[in-house]
């Protein structure tokens, strides 16, 4: 190539190359100009919007508490949200539980534990456009304090539990914001399994709420469940301290199965192995030797039995009792009868709220008893089964369906939910049951039913080590693991008796449910380790 | 079976002499072989066969309507109660409980073969439901109860027990 020829293909190359650079030139500009003009559209917006919102104090996400300050501010709870606060103004913090923006207003409903109230914010000379847009758009279960009017409203509001009134919102902050996606929505949790099939509309399974038992937790369904349960604890505690027992703490690791060696758990105990206590069986009967005479223990019970049953559980609470007698063993089961009696009447007294909740999601018949309570024995209730149709064995133990049917013919018969079947065939109880004096091949043993299922087994025990020895031989117990349990009746012991119920069992039958998990709070099945 | 029913059909219906029956096949269709012509095969035509013999017709069904009604519960007997599957015996079932909701005997107001053979084919199936169910199927309850204490119907069989008074309350079911 020519010198000029090269001088014009490198000028050719530099146009080509300004023509390239011009092009990207240009349109770098073009971008920069289009952001410039976006920002300051923004900016204009903003400046706009800040000019317009005279509510920009009223409202927003406050900083994380960390005990910054102290505020001397009462908060009023959503249950005490009445009529008689009417123009009051009052701050309230609770979470939402929805909210829904219609125009210029937006309604939210406010939500603590069983109780829901309506919350009113309108555009006004009080909150701006963006106040509102602010409330419609936070998040479902966010926790929220709101100061607000209470005010009294002409019709009831269904939907919330405090009917008479509403709220109406002068300042909104959110405490802690929720994500938006839950795993469940509670709306879907509360709805009745019928209902759910019949609209077309979701409810929740219970894997999914087990899955996600905090949220589950949070309905008002399991808030009256769990509170009730509370109170079966307590009023178990009341009534027998009030009887003169004395409560008392018994090991969970224990050196040998109780019940039996085929359901226990095993744990590593430095150079050996112990189990995990299937009850606490044999402590409450070691106490009575020990002269406390009434005792009785609120604790969790082990059972690895891989029943996937509706009542089953690994982990339960059980309430036990052990008592010492004078002459008959009718006098435990008085003793524990008025118990139980105590228990459903603290609760049909003091938790009808909370029963009518659960009952709206779970519809059930209310919970029957008779006083005194009805005791059957065994014998009569083999003949009201044989008469109902049911092929069995005198001496055999009672199938579940058949304990079920039984509970349907005791029920029809006596119109009673609670009643105590007596003098159980000896062959299928455990070995430290008390054979019946008149009859060998019964004992004085007995199970307590609700609802037709069984709440408690128990007996009175043998209190002679040298019956009890026999009695284990014949069951081919290893006397050497049991032999600091014989050794305690050889220093002088009272008769006695006494008996175990579950704490959910309990609550599950008290309330018509039909699962277990559902009123345990974190339930543990041979499926089931968290939460 | 089917040969022990005819017995008991035949005490039922006051027949002196008993009949000599043979079965024949896999299914043991009973056969009653007549000295006048061609044997009899099958339950429904034996049965029929004898209460003609018993000169009892009406159990048959007096108007052509209810011999019709009749004939169609003695074929249904044969074909499909018998040897029916589980899920098959829960839809009979439930067709035969609603079917006697408003009625005291399967054809029109009177007793009749019908009910004696639907009675001993569906006994099999009755004495084994739980309580439950029997009061699900409330109105079948009520005829089989009604049927097996006829005088004179339930021979070789086993009686039922029913319950006088409902044990399940009716949302249970």
């Amino acid at each position: 190539m020519t010198k000029e020829n090269v001088q014009g293909a490198a000028e050719e190359e530099q146009q080509a190359q300004s023509k390239k650079g011009l092009k990207k030139q240009q349109k770098e500009a073009e971008k920069a100009a289009k952001k410039a003009e976006k920002q300051a559209k923004l900016a204009a917006e903003q400046q706009e919007a800040d000019e317009d919102d005279f509510a920009k104090d009223r409202y927003g996400i406050c900083p994380m508490v960390q005990s910054q300050q102290k505020l001397d501010r009462a908060l009023v709870r959503v249950q005490d949200l009445t009529p008689e606060k009417a123009e009051q103004q009052i701050w309230v913090r609770a979470r939402i539980h929805t909210s829904r923006a219609k125009g210029k207003q937006c309604f939210l409903v406010l939500r603590h534990q069983q109780f829901t109230v309506q919350a009113l914010l309108a555009v006004g000379e009080r909150a701006s456009k963006q106040m509102v847009k602010f409330a419609a758009n936070l998040t479902k279960e966010s926790i929220i304090d709101v100061e607000a009017v209470v005010k009294k409203v002409e019709q009831k509001i269904e939907s919330c539990s405090q009917q008479d009134v509403e709220l109406h919102v002068e300042r909104i902050f959110v405490i802690s914001q929720s994500e938006a996606r839950l795993p469940l929505q509670l709306e879907d949790a509360v709805r009745p399994e019928g209902e759910g099939d019949e609209e077309g509309r979701a409810t929740v399974n219970q894997d999914t709420r087990l899955d996600n038992r905090v949220i589950d937790l949070r309905t008002t369904t399991s808030q009256a469940i769990f509170r009730l349960q509370s109170g079966v604890c307590q009023l178990f505690r009341d009534t027998l301290i009030n009887k003169g027992f004395v409560e008392i703490q018994t090991p969970k690791i224990i050196s040998a199965a109780s019940e039996g060696g085929a359901n226990v758990f095993t744990v590593s105990y430095f150079k050996t192995s112990a189990y995990l206590a299937q009850s606490p069986q044999l402590y409450k009967q070691m106490c009575i030797c020990a002269d406390f005479d009434k005792v009785f223990c609120v604790g969790p019970v082990f059972r690895a039995e891989d029943s996937n049953t509706h009542r089953h559980l690994t982990e339960f609470v059980g309430l036990d009792i052990e008592m010492a007698f004078n002459y008959h063993y009718h006098e435990v089961i008085d003793s524990i009868t008025d118990t139980m009696v105590q228990i459903f009447k603290g609760l049909r007294d003091r938790f009808q709220t909370e029963i009518q909740t659960v009952n709206k999601q779970y519809p059930s018949e209310p919970f029957k008893f008779l006083e005194p309570t009805l005791r059957l024995e065994y014998k009569e209730a083999v003949a009201m089964l044989k008469a109902a149709g049911v092929e069995m064995g005198d001496e055999e133990d009672l199938s579940t369906p058949n304990e079920k049917l039984l509970g349907r013919l005791v029920k029809e018969k006596y119109d009673t939910d609670f009643y105590v079947l007596d003098k159980y065939p000896l062959a299928v109880r455990p070995f430290y049951t008390m054979p019946d004096p008149n009859n060998p091949k019964y004992s004085n043993s007995y199970d307590m039913f609700m609802r037709g299922e069984e709440i408690l087994s128990g007996a009175q025990r043998v209190h002679d080590a040298q019956l009890l020895t026999e009695r284990a031989m014949h069951h081919n117990i290893d006397l050497e693991k049991i032999k600091a349990y014989i050794d305690s009746f050889r220093y002088g012991a009272p008769p006695h008796a006494g008996g175990g119920i579950g704490l959910e069992r309990v609550t599950m039958l008290y309330l018509g449910l039909h699962n277990v998990r559902q009123t345990s709070m974190f339930p543990r099945d041979p499926k089931r380790l968290t939460p | 079976m089917a040969l022990r029913e005819l017995n008991s059909l035949e005490r039922f219906l006051g027949l002196k002499k008993p009949n000599k029956y043979s079965t024949q096949g896999g299914k043991k269709v009973p056969v009653l072989q007549n000295n006048n012509g061609p044997a009899l095969i099958g339950l429904v035509t034996i049965a029929s066969h004898l209460v003609h013999e018993a000169q009892r017709p009406e159990l048959l069904g007096d108007s052509a309507e209810q011999r019709a009604v009749v004939q169609q519960w003695l074929e249904h007997r044969v074909t499909r109660l018998d040897n029916s599957s589980k899920e098959e015996v829960k839809v009979i079932l439930k067709d035969l409980n609603q079917y006697l909701e408003d009625k005291v005997y399967l054809a029109g107001n009177d007793f009749t073969l019908a009910d004696i053979l639907m009675y001993y084919g569906i006994h099999h199936i009755v004495v084994e439901l739980a309580v439950q169910e029997k009061e699900r199927y409330l109105n079948i309850t009520r005829w089989f109860d009604h049927i097996q204490h006829y005088p004179g119907v339930r021979h070789h069989l086993p009686p039922v027990v029913v319950l006088r008074n409902r044990v399940y309350p009716s949302g249970h079911h």
